[in-house]
């Protein structure tokens, strides 16, 4: 008996998710107005952690493909879990470009830019898009584990020359909002409304992730079926010949 | 304030139209 993706895990992490979301809109929407940027700076408890879950489905995609490379670790689970990954990070990795355009706009006075933290924000998405496609090309599960796995660590090599791309290169981009040192000189308002974003975001990710891993090992499950019940009718076929 | 809306906006709509579509891909298993 095949069932769909949740659970009671799902489903707590499903609630948290939403409640941590609706409050980083409630908290975002009804930031002040900053001298520099009116009314932009609401932005900050949406954009930053978008990018930051992003960054963790890179993350988590390369730790499970690790994983799945270790001979000790190997499991079919961690090869399923870096495409499930993958996926969603297409989402929050698209996003991330959508609302940093829509930011750039107003503050920057152009859409697209092509400085380093953009245009390496744009190679992760083409990156996650051509990861998604090689694990699409037909080979067996071992072939396709170990093909993907050495794509997901190459790919994630990206992710921390991204980060520090606001510091190594002049870029139109900020420098990270958040430094966490005495020295910070964000708000105390715009950084609670940018952690509870990440937090969000995070939790977001996390059900997303869940729930397409599960349909992962369904999708799994119904190509091993299939196959078994091919190699039983070719068997009944050899019997009765 | 236009801008925001748009974020903010396009945010909500992606994320719960990829939540949908995920579902509703796990649906058919049932």
């Amino acid at each position: 008996m095949r069932r769909g993706t949740g659970s009671v895990v799902t489903m707590t992490l499903g609630i948290a998710a939403v409640a941590s979301l609706v409050a980083t809109y409630a908290v975002g929407l009804s930031l002040p107005p900053t001298y520099e940027q009116g009314d932009y700076s609401k932005l900050i408890a949406i954009h930053p952690g978008i990018a930051w879950a992003s960054y963790v489905a890179f993350g988590v995609t390369a730790l499970a493909s690790v994983l799945w490379l270790w001979p000790r670790t190997r499991s079919l689970g961690w090869d399923l879990l870096a495409g499930a990954s993958a996926e969603v990070g297409v989402v929050f990795s698209a996003l991330t470009l959508v609302t940093g355009s829509i930011w750039g706009r107003p503050t920057w006075g152009v859409w697209w830019v092509w400085d380093a933290r953009l245009t390496l924000s744009a190679l992760e998405l083409m990156l996650l898009f051509g990861y998604l496609a090689l694990r699409r090309v037909p080979a067996d599960a071992e072939v396709r584990g170990r093909r993907s796995a050495v794509a997901a660590l190459l790919g994630a090599l990206v992710v921390p020359v991204n980060h520090y791309a606001v510091e190594w290169w002049r870029t139109l981009h900020q420098d990270r909002s958040l430094d966490l040192t005495p020295q910070d000189t964000l708000d105390g308002r715009f950084t609670f409304a940018l952690l509870l974003g990440f937090l969000a975001m995070t939790l977001v990710y996390a059900w997303l992730t869940v729930h397409r891993y599960r349909l992962a090992q369904l999708e799994e499950d119904v190509v091993t079926d299939d196959l078994d019940a091919a190699l039983e009718a070719r068997r009944r076929e050899a019997v009765d010949a | 304030m236009s801008y925001v809306w748009a974020g903010y906006g396009v945010t909500l709509a992606t994320l719960v139209g990829y939540a949908a579509w995920l579902l509703l891909r796990g649906r058919r298993f049932r």
